[in-house]
């Protein structure tokens, strides 16, 4: 047992660093900061002025632990483009997802949390400029899409090529699910009321849903991969508990 | 045959960025003596305002702006010695790819903004101050691809279990705490005065000095691994 937990060492860090922070990532986001859900775009300049009051420390500390761990981001990615590497797709799959996610972590998190860590910080600001860092803190967060829509196309095409098996088919279909929440957000920079805005069902609540559901199925995934893992190059053996019931003879046989 | 032509040249251009990066960080004369985040937004604007300062803060901001990116060719080095721990797979080196670009990233914005409160010194005091606090806050509070830099590389020093590691334990100790020296900078939102604030002792002093350590000692041990790697190829070849 210690013998495989060695070998696998690195994945199993990996997921397990995927685990813990996207657990805390939800935590500090809805919780502490409690910047998500996301508030009305439609806001005037007096009501951000209280928003941030609100909420000031929760935004001046969550945003401080998001700057400590926020570079974990690094090893997830770096975990995820393992998968492509594992696949029979060539080298450029991985490393365009490496990079691309290396990138999002800016828009995906970082700026949110700088520009409402200065809003936080002087809650005597002019109102004004206080409108445009809240402005800016959401629309970069929300609005950015390209990096998760072609990050996620990377993935799809990579899935559905892959004669692997390290994935099944149909997660290359989700990857297209998640691409296509990504178009939808772009009338967030147009309407700052309704379905459409960055708070609404479209833009938020349906692209969280799928999302969530996005990520717990690539965690299950990637849990499976790591066990089936067999450091070869051809296709990755099945889970024991996976096998078609019938003799077990005439399975390896068929191989 | 491993192509190491040009390893060294990189190696050695450590020593002239870290020249360039230390002759620009006096030149600022807000690093010299850290502004304050307690200056009003007349003081902050007076600062940019003031002739004596307004070339300095130009000038050295964009020498930072032609070589923030100038450690990217080292952390690539390193990358490389990564390649060649005893591990399974290639994931801290691509998590290591994955950081480099971020670092460099952040000081790119921090310094933008700093030289858009210089560009129109003569615009609204609040409109400079806001500039002014969003290079502040993004130059001292984002450390995180810092510190994943040196925990991914501690980790693997860690995991690299062979006869002759490629980093000696101790460098694994020495960034696990140079990661921890950088972790208070983080706050710099919640105090304008004090160790925190982000001229502080901890925020600034710590944190600045403890960036500037790794960079050196980082640099003495990758030059050590390069000229080890180099004296092994030689023995096989010949």
């Amino acid at each position: 047992m210690s013998r495989r937990w060695d070998e696998k060492r690195e994945l199993w860090i990996g997921w397990w660093t995927l685990v813990v922070f996207y657990n805390l990532y939800g935590l500090l986001f809805f919780v502490v900061a409690r910047t998500q859900p996301p508030p009305k775009p439609s806001l005037d300049p007096s009501e951000i002025v209280q928003w941030f009051a609100d909420r000031r420390d929760g935004l001046l500390y969550g945003y401080a632990i998001v700057s400590i761990v926020g570079g974990a981001t690094a090893i997830m990615n770096a975990t995820l483009a393992y998968t492509m590497r594992r696949m029979s797709v060539s080298r450029a799959f991985a490393y365009s997802y490496l990079v691309i996610y290396a990138l999002a972590t800016l828009p995906g998190m970082l700026i949110m949390g700088v520009v409402c860590t200065v809003g936080a910080m002087r809650p005597d600001r002019d109102p004004e400029l206080l409108s445009w860092l809240y402005d800016f803190a959401f629309l970069s967060f929300e609005g950015t899409m390209g990096v998760f829509l072609v990050g996620s196309l990377v993935w799809m095409v990579a899935v559905l090529l892959d004669r692997n098996r390290v994935f099944p088919k149909w997660f290359g279909y989700l990857n297209l699910c998640n691409a296509l929440t990504e178009v939808v957000v772009a009338p967030a920079w147009i309407f700052k009321r309704g379905v459409f805005a960055w708070d609404g069902v479209i833009a938020w609540w349906i692209n969280m849903a799928v999302f969530v559901t996005y990520t717990a199925v690539f965690l299950t995934l990637l849990r499976r991969m790591i066990v089936r893992e067999d450091f070869g190059t051809g296709p990755l053996p099945e889970l024991e508990s996976d096998r078609a019931p019938g003799p077990a003879g005439t399975l390896e046989a068929a191989r | 045959m491993r192509r190491a032509d040009g390893e060294s040249i990189l190696l050695w251009t450590l020593p002239a960025v870290g020249l360039v990066w230390l002759s620009a960080f006096l030149l600022f004369p807000g690093f010299v003596q850290p502004m304050s985040p307690a200056m009003s937004a007349e003081e902050v604007a007076a600062f940019y305002r003031d002739p004596e300062n307004l070339p300095r803060i130009r000038y050295s901001m964009i020498v930072f702006n032609w070589f923030a990116v100038g450690l990217i060719p080292i952390l690539a080095l390193i990358v490389l010695q990564i390649r060649r721990m005893a591990h399974r797979t290639p994931i801290f080196s691509y998590a290591m790819i994955a950081c480099a670009a971020g670092g460099p990233t952040i000081f790119l914005m921090a310094n933008l903004f700093w030289l858009t409160a210089a560009f129109r010194p003569e615009r609204d005091p609040q409109q400079t101050l806001m500039f002014n606090d969003l290079a502040w806050v993004t130059f001292s509070s984002q450390v995180g691809f810092l510190i994943a830099q040196s925990v991914i590389l501690a980790l693997a020093i860690q995991l690299d279990r062979q006869e002759r590691p490629v980093f000696r334990p101790w460098v694994a100790h020495f960034n696990l705490v140079v990661a921890v020296l950088l972790m208070p900078a983080a706050f710099v939102g919640i105090a304008t005065e004090g160790p925190i604030a982000w001229d502080g002792l901890l925020s600034f002093w710590v944190r600045n000095i403890a960036i500037g350590l790794w960079i050196v000692v980082m640099g003495v041990v990758l030059g050590q691994a390069i000229a080890r790697q180099r004296a092994e190829d030689e023995a096989m070849a010949a």
